[in-house]
């Protein structure tokens, strides 16, 4: 094991210095810088559409208090701390989405392409947000699902069958932000793949 | 002779990143193991005074809290029993390829990161669902629930708590391993 480890590890280290002045052999990810911009710019789109759709989700509707007696009750996703968050979380990635998209299209200009450590650095934050956006999906999936279905044990009753609306923009802005995690865990494989190939090649 | 010094020390960096590595899958194996037990087995019964009918006095009744009763928490038990047993798992593997196979170790990056998808997502319900049941919500006439039911409650928040630290163990994995990679690049 050592061995191998004596083996293959000199060279590289000789060539670190060389290769800064000759990079034409590198690799530069040939398709994925590309599918990177493109997966970022789906991001971006996906989360404005979820943080719009859950805002404007607000609902007002007549609830009969007593015979005869009814008042307009607003139904709002300022309620809901789950849904606050969820908006908050979103707009997070939006604005870093933005930040990352521009950075990876000029990387994407340039000949030398993206450098490793700005790779890295793009890693470590998507794989964060990749957190965030998931606990906020699981958040707000979790409440709207007991709007949806109510819960008999603790007396929770459904409020679904009163605000429609209400609850299709918040399921839709839910799915939405599940396809904006499940991009961001593509944008994470994505890097990590690049990054395996380029020590592959040593 | 100086080369030869510095491949001994390379090679003692990476054997200490195996064995961070592994010690943090062993971390993250207990902390989920023992989120998914505590809130397994997490169940109250206590009386409550209740008003069956309005004219009647309060009947004191036998109500029991258990995790089966929320969803949101049977998807906390279920995604910390499928991180438990896929740490026991990439721990079985690393031990057997000894580290060296690095396909293994590429599948066992991608994997953690779906981990920490999986495990995150169901923490953010959990402690939507309990912030609801702590604090109730007045705008749909959800009440509190923690107030009759306090260790029901406690025994949740401790298992969020676990499942949140194993969760950062499982980032923290990642951050090793691609850093990793990132020095041999």
């Amino acid at each position: 094991m050592a061995s191998y480890d004596t083996t293959s590890s000199p060279p590289a280290a000789a060539e670190e210095p060389l290769k800064r002045s000759a990079p034409p052999p590198e690799y530069n990810g040939g398709f994925s810088p590309v599918v990177d911009v493109a997966l970022r710019v789906l991001l971006f789109a996906t989360t404005l559409v979820a943080i719009i759709v859950m805002v404007t989700s607000k609902q007002t509707k007549l609830i009969p208090l007593a015979p005869g007696l009814a008042i307009p009750l607003p139904a709002k996703f300022q309620h809901a701390p789950a849904f606050i968050y969820l908006v908050a979380a979103l707009s997070v990635t939006s604005l870093y989405t933005i930040v990352t998209c521009v950075l990876s299209a000029l990387a994407l200009m340039t000949p030398g392409g993206c450098s490793t450590k700005l790779q890295f650095h793009f890693l470590m934050f998507d794989a964060l947000l990749l957190g965030i956006v998931a606990a906020a999906t699981g958040a707000a999936g979790g409440v709207a699902y007991i709007g949806l279905k109510g819960n008999s044990h603790t007396g929770w009753n459904k409020i679904c069958n009163t605000y429609d609306s209400f609850c299709f923009h918040t399921a839709a802005s839910v799915l939405l932000s599940l396809i904006s995690s499940i991009t961001l865990l593509l944008l994470v494989w994505l890097s990590i793949s690049v990054l395996y190939k380029k020590t592959a090649r040593r | 002779m100086e080369t030869e010094y510095k491949n001994v020390e390379v090679v003692n960096r990476k054997s200490s990143f195996k064995c961070k590595d592994l010690v943090l899958r062993f971390l993250a194996l207990a902390l989920t193991l023992v989120a998914a037990v505590v809130l397994g087995v997490d169940k109250q019964t206590k009386t409550v005074a209740l008003t069956l009918v309005p004219s009647l006095p309060p009947v004191d009744l036998p109500v029991t809290a258990k995790t089966a009763q929320m969803s949101a928490f049977v998807y906390l038990v279920i995604a910390n029993a499928i991180a438990c047993s896929y740490a026991a798992t990439s721990l079985v593997l690393i031990l057997a390829t000894r580290g060296a196979n690095k396909l293994v170790s590429l599948i066992l990056i991608i994997l953690d990161l779906v981990m920490v998808a999986l495990l995150f997502s169901a923490i953010g319900a959990t402690g939507a669902v309990g912030i609801i049941g702590y604090q109730g919500n007045s705008h749909v006439q959800w009440d509190k629930v923690c107030n009759v039911f306090d260790k029901f409650c406690h025994q949740v928040a401790i298992a969020t708590f676990m499942s949140f630290a194993g969760s950062i163990t499982y980032l923290l994995l990642i951050v090793l391993a691609v850093l990793t990679l990132h020095k041999k690049c």
